[in-house]
């Protein structure tokens, strides 16, 4: 199993802290097994490795993101992001001993929301996971799912019944994830929620949630708590994972139809040739 | 009404709500954002504990801090029938406030192996666990051999104790800090006896006893 | 005292206590790096599986042992007792999981106070233990097994007297260690006490338990010296190949009656005409089931008929099915009341599902119509365990005629029977049963054919959508018109075959080699259906509804044929 970044990996942005939680004072922290110092520098930011060497740097989405290469681009675009009347906030950061696709796969799942997000994101005995749709952009560089309906209990502010709620995924990055979800604000716009997993380890990552709403109500330390809450409730799934890397092989595990969305995620990640932290199928 | 400075993620409060749940007092939950907010050090809660340390119960003019300080009070004041707090014989007592300060030691070891692990707090994190596991495998004999003995529960007699609130959190909490259980079956089952208490409640990371129950 | 050390590498290793496997409880373990999910269900069986979910990899320590089955704590997959098969995935209630979806197990011997298995290939002997010992507290260590062994083979009782080989008092006395091989730097020691020592109980329990936790300080400091050696790699089970791709989970290709050799364990009257058959395997575990399935049973006489599992979940030791005493029967109901006795042996299908039952419903109401009550039994029994709402209406000639009253008094209250009804009384009872429809509310009917038509047209004029009533008709007693040919095209096989009258779609496949299954062979069953991709469909059959048969998206190959002259088939 690999423990250096293969080179898709190598090559990406990845998260490493929110802004604010970024000073003149130099901070530590690890990716892909490479101990890195970031710290605000002047105007900007400066992430530098152990052996001295300064990598490049991007402040976007409320995030701080760095590259162990030479990302080919920029960042991957969050349209919604940029709407005036949005707030972002990082939810927090929060560290998991499992491998970041892991995380990723976990967040692109509807079936489990009665089980483990039990009367917040899901409720028994409403566990149908109904059909949806997947597919790759032309381009191939990202999986969207689209018409991903489940029953959500008090699922908006003006009512106390359950009902559908319409959720969009976008998987533009090996380990990252946009959630795109009806605001219950307005029901003609989306909150987004974005995942950015900042690979530690092989099997160890830091998830970065960064929220951008509509949501003018609730104070910014209610909607960390409420993500937080979530998060913490997926963590002891995530932990008792085994293999804490994603299987790439076929026959690793059993898919089935409310998994299209994963499916597509571990083909995606094959075909990228992405080895670290995941299982590649044996050739 | 009593108010409860508290924070989701944390165990220490976790037992609090817990206790009062058990014993079905209504609360007010007052957020004080330990993470990433760092509110507890901030003037507003500093005001309230100068230690900023979480929770923090007031319950009429009374503010009490130390989690296991607060289960104590709440068994004194709330629990009518003597179970949760027991002054029955010097001994129980005795055990009861020896695993209130085994708790403690969860909370140095358990907990901090947590906090770096998944907090990102600048803890010795391999020391934690050591400690923790040495405090595991006293407390798993201890529950085998008071199972052979007819007990279930930490300090002897039919029903459980503060001491079984108090340590239970950071005991089921430990595999987000790395700690495994499997070696420990005797605790296994005994986690398993506390979610099956009447009252019983779930924080983030803790399921509950029956699927899809909250 | 005698002390006796045996190795954990290889044959029988014990991997719990017995008492460590209590009730509604998983015990976690691990053996030589591979990871053990224990439980014991509420009949007594131990099971030993890999502890791993097979849909995302999930442990199943941390799911819920209901006392029947095992539910995995992320996406409440169920896993029966016994057999391991999946009995039901949430995600998609109306469907019957695969019956491949099923755990890996571990062999189990329960016997001297210890949960025992072993990783060989060819099933070890067992070894010879005194039954009812003093079983020790297990004492886990982190160092290496055959460390722990040759620690073991010079280790002495403090406190005891060694006589050559360890003795105690006049010998009598005998205690047994065991290393279990947890990983490669893990270990624990087991141990059992046999004799007189034994009646002293806590006090030597106790005190064994000290003297090896010295031993265990001792050697963990010994290890942690050394480098830690690398965990064994552990093997996860890898999922049969036809489940690597999503699955239709209609692809379930059983090969009918004979597959499977029980033996007729028990045969008892259980009502007025009704006899209930006890299955038992002649050798090894009973495939897994879930609620509505059915088996095909071939009878001495050549004939094979169909008979829905009565089973409740978890009651995985044999297969229950009742058959009433038909008054016309064509040799079938005759035979089996007739001429099979307890001990007989007979050949079984697989069960089938094609009679699946939802589990997110608010609420569920099941009519049985006679003996139609066998699959609604099961499904009854299904959701009480979970503490569903559901009604079970069963109408019958006369208590005389109520089958099964043991599991109809586990019902309680849930449980109505309507007796002595004539057609219209019966019409009348069934507009109040289906007089309110609701979206979470579903339906299943099972019984004789007027009674399945009268229910049916009374919960469309009721308002019930289609998709929740459910039925099975025990048979297709409408007139099947095969006068018409037409030709079928294979669009996965490329091949193009003509359908003759007088014989079925069923029938040119398999002359031509292609693998169905199918059980009925009269269009009630549902097992032989296969997806139309164009033309239309001239259903014959009595499994569609009437929505379903609209879309004209799959057909009953053994009895439904073509309007138009050509039908692609997904196959």
């Amino acid at each position: 199993m690999s423990e250096q970044p293969d080179p898709f990996m190598l090559n990406q942005w990845f998260a490493i802290s929110g802004l604010t939680d970024v000073g003149p004072t130099a901070k530590n922290t690890l990716l892909m097994g490479e101990k890195l110092s970031y710290r605000r520098a002047g105007d900007g930011f400066e992430v530098t490795t152990a052996d001295g060497r300064t990598l490049p740097v991007l402040a976007q989405y409320a995030c701080l993101w760095t590259s162990l290469g030479q990302p080919e681009s920029g960042l991957f675009e969050i349209p919604q992001y940029h709407e005036t009347d949005r707030r972002s906030i990082v939810a927090g950061s929060i560290g998991v001993n499992v491998s970041a696709q892991r995380g990723v796969e976990n967040f692109l799942d509807m079936g489990h929301f009665p089980f483990v997000h039990t009367g917040i994101l899901g409720e028994l005995p409403h566990t149908e996971v109904k059909e949806y749709n997947v597919r790759l952009t032309e381009d191939g560089s990202e999986i969207i799912a689209t018409e991903c309906m489940f029953y959500q209990p008090m699922a908006s502010t003006v009512s106390t019944e359950g009902m559908d709620v319409e959720y969009i995924y976008r998987v533009p990055h090996p380990t990252c994830s946009v959630l795109y979800k009806s605001s219950p604000l307005d029901e003609k716009r989306l909150d987004v929620i974005a995942l950015f997993v900042q690979p530690i380890g092989p099997e160890k990552l830091r998830a970065h949630m960064v929220l951008s709403i509509l949501d003018d109500v609730n104070a910014d330390d209610f909607i960390s708590h409420f993500q937080l809450h979530i998060f913490g409730q997926d963590k002891p799934i995530l932990e008792n994972q085994m293999p804490k890397r994603l299987p790439l092989d076929t026959r690793a595990e059993t898919p089935i139809r409310a998994d299209k969305s994963s499916i597509m995620y571990r083909r995606w990640l094959a075909a990228k040739g992405v080895t670290y932290g995941t299982i590649p199928a044996a050739a | 009404m009593i108010r409860l400075y508290d924070y989701d993620l944390s165990g220490n409060c976790y037992k609090v709500r817990l206790m009062l749940a058990i014993l079905g007092l209504d609360y007010e939950r007052k957020n004080v954002e330990f993470f990433p907010g760092k509110r507890h050090r901030e003037p507003e809660f500093l005001a309230v504990n100068p230690l900023g340390q979480l929770p923090v119960l007031e319950d009429g003019d009374l503010r009490l801090t130390q989690s296991q300080a607060i289960l104590t009070y709440l068994a004194r004041a709330y629990d009518a029938s003597g179970q949760w707090f027991p002054l029955d014989t010097p001994a129980r007592t005795g055990q009861c406030l020896q695993w209130l300060g085994f708790a403690d030691a969860l909370t140095a070891t358990a907990s901090a192996a947590r906090l770096a692990d998944g907090m990102g707090f600048d803890f010795d994190g391999d020391a934690a666990r050591e400690g923790a596991h040495k405090l595991f495998a006293v407390l798993d004999e201890h529950l085998w051999f008071h199972e052979r003995e007819g007990h279930d529960w930490l300090v002897p007699g039919a029903a459980p104790t503060i001491a079984d609130i108090a340590c239970f959190p950071y005991v089921m909490l430990s595999e987000e800090g790395g700690i495994p259980r499997e070696p420990f079956p005797a605790i296994r089952r005994w986690t398993d006896r506390v979610k099956r208490i009447p009252g019983f409640v779930v924080m983030p990371g803790i399921f509950p006893a029956i699927l899809g129950s909250q | 005292m005698t002390i006796e050390r045996a190795s954990g590498a290889n044959g029988w290793v014990p991997v719990a206590a017995s008492e460590d496997v209590i009730p509604r409880h998983v015990f976690q373990g691990k053996l030589l790096g591979q990871e053990l999910a224990i439980w014991r269900a509420d009949d007594g069986y131990v099971n030993i599986w890999e502890n791993r979910c097979l849909h995302r990899g999930v442990r199943l320590s941390i799911g819920i042992n209901t006392g029947t089955e095992l539910i995995c704590q992320y996406h409440g997959w169920r896993y029966a007792n016994r057999n391991a098969g999946c009995t039901y995935i949430p995600a998609h209630p109306a469907d019957a999981p695969p019956r491949t979806i099923c755990n890996r197990t571990y062999p189990v011997r329960e016997a001297a106070g210890l949960i025992w298995t072993h990783l060989d290939a060819v099933e070890p002997a067992f070894p010879a233990l005194t039954e009812a010992p003093l079983v020790l507290r297990a004492m886990p260590l982190r160092a290496v097994p055959a460390a722990v062994e040759a620690a073991l083979a010079a280790w002495s009782v403090e406190g005891l007297t060694a006589e050559g080989d360890l003795r105690f008092g006049d010998g009598s006395s005998q205690l047994q260690l065991y290393v279990q091989a947890v990983d490669a730097g893990q270990s624990v020691i087991r141990g059992v006490l046999t004799g007189a020592l034994a009646g002293q109980g806590l006090v030597v329990l106790r005190r064994l338990n000290t003297a090896l936790t010295a031993l265990t300080r001792q050697l963990e400091a010994e290890a942690l010296a050394a480098p830690a050696p690398a965990p064994i790699a552990p093997v996860y089970a890898r999922v049969s190949e036809e489940l690597a791709e999503m699955p239709g989970l209609e692809a379930d290709l059983a090969d009918g009656p004979g597959k499977i050799r029980v033996t007729l364990a028990a045969k008892k009257m259980v009502a007025n005409g009704i006899v209930s058959l006890e299955l038992k395997p002649l050798r090894g575990v009973l495939p897994t089931f879930q609620p509505g399935a059915h088996i095909d049973v071939a009878l001495p006489s050549g004939l094979v008929r169909q008979y829905s599992l009565v089973n409740a979940p978890g009651e995985t030791d044999r297969y229950v099915i009742g058959v009433k005493r038909e008054a016309q029967s064509t040799g079938g109901s005759e035979a089996i009341h007739e001429h099979l006795r307890e001990g007989d042996l007979l050949a079984i299908s697989e069960p089938r599902n094609n009679f699946t039952l939802r589990r997110d419903a608010a609420q569920t109401i099941f009519i049985a119509g006679g003996i139609g009550v066998t699959p609604l039994l099961a499904m009854s029994a299904a959701l009480a365990g979970d503490g569903q709402d559901f009604q079970l209406h069963y109408f019958a000639a006369g208590q005389e005629h109520l089958a099964f009253q043991d599991r109809l008094a586990a019902l309680g209250d849930r449980l109505t029977p309507h007796l002595g009804l004539d057609p219209a009384a019966t019409a009348a009872k069934l507009r109040d049963i289906l007089a309110q429809p609701g979206p979470a509310k579903q339906v299943y009917v099972c019984g004789p054919g007027p009674m399945l038509d009268a229910t049916l047209k009374i919960a469309a004029e009721a308002g019930w959508p289609d998709n929740s009533v459910h039925f099975e008709y025990f048979k297709n007693t409408q007139t099947l018109d095969d006068s018409q040919a037409f030709e079928i095209a294979l669009a996965r096989s490329a091949v193009t075959l003509q359908v003759p009258a007088g014989k079925s779609i069923l029938q040119v496949l398999r002359e031509n080699g292609i693998k169905m299954a199918s059980s009925c062979g009269q269009g009630a069953c549902g097992t032989c259906k296969v997806r139309v991709l164009e033309g239309t469909p001239d259903h014959q059959d009595v499994y569609l509804n009437a929505s379903e048969k609209a879309s004209n998206a799959t057909i009953m190959t053994c009895v439904s044929r073509a309007k138009t002259d050509r039908l692609i088939l997904d196959l």
